[in-house]
């Protein structure tokens, strides 16, 4: 199978180290237009869940509006986020305190 | 993933590339989904703007080569593991565009479940919201088959 094409941004851009500490969440927003079935497949791709995870996660963001697919250090997340948004899923970035 | 084909009907599908290649041109330059980015950072949020735009842009045309002299002498379109994933991506770009540019008065909630009544439906948009069901089912083969080698992985 193709390799998922990840574009990484360059280190020189990526946020000044005191954000790095902090905890930052990849959050996926509803749209109507993806399928379900699409959202299942890229969360399995991009995070490599089981099937059972990936459908949880694609419910809580078509039920609820959204869904914390991940959480962990900014570098790795502006990184999850970046493929996400080349899937063309509503991805942000949430940092702790964010709400 | 295996190689695969998909046999389609040229005189349904084909009138219907016209707007694909009219909303891959007006991609070029703009993102299907514009990213919320929590950087204030212009430079930062530039450059991820436009490595994103760059990846639409080879997915679009990936999914434009895929209507090739084959396609229209035989009706089928050829996937695998070199094209697959990024035809997949260029088809919920050009939906999402399609949704923006025609398809907003259908309501989300009718395109969600795919009830609209196709008569109701004004030349231009029933074109629109029948292009965004072929784009859906080419993503719903894709997936079939990137789903089985995932699974297979």
């Amino acid at each position: 199978m193709a390799d998922t094409k990840t574009h990484t941004l360059p280190s020189q851009h990526t946020a000044p180290r005191l954000q790095l500490e902090s905890t930052w969440r990849v959050v996926v927003l509803n749209d109507p237009v993806n399928l379900m079935s699409y959202v299942v497949l890229i969360f399995k791709k991009v995070f490599g869940f089981d099937e059972t995870t990936a459908r949880r996660h694609m419910l809580e963001v078509h039920e609820q509006g959204r869904s914390v697919v991940w959480s962990g250090l900014r570098e790795k997340a502006e990184a999850y986020t970046f493929t996400l948004q080349q899937w063309h899923l509503t991805a942000v970035l949430e940092s702790d305190g964010a709400i | 993933m295996e190689p695969f084909e998909i046999a389609l009907s040229l005189p349904v599908v084909a009138p219907l590339l016209d707007v694909v290649k009219e909303l891959a041109d007006g991609l070029k330059q703009t993102l299907a989904a514009p990213p919320v980015l929590p950087e204030s950072d212009s430079v930062f949020r530039d450059l991820w703007t436009q490595e994103l735009l760059a990846a639409q842009n080879e997915d679009l045309a990936a999914l434009l080569a895929l209507f090739n002299e084959e396609f229209f002498t035989e009706g089928v379109v050829a996937l695998g593991p070199s094209n697959a994933e990024a035809i997949a991506r260029a088809c919920s770009a050009i939906r999402l565009r399609l949704r923006e540019r025609y398809l907003v008065p259908l309501g989300d909630e009718a395109l969600e479940i795919g009830e609209v009544e196709l008569d109701s439906l004004d030349a231009p948009t029933r074109k629109a919201f029948m292009c965004y069901l072929f784009l859906a089912t080419i993503q719903e083969y894709i997936i079939q088959h990137l789903d089985e080698s995932i699974i297979g992985s």
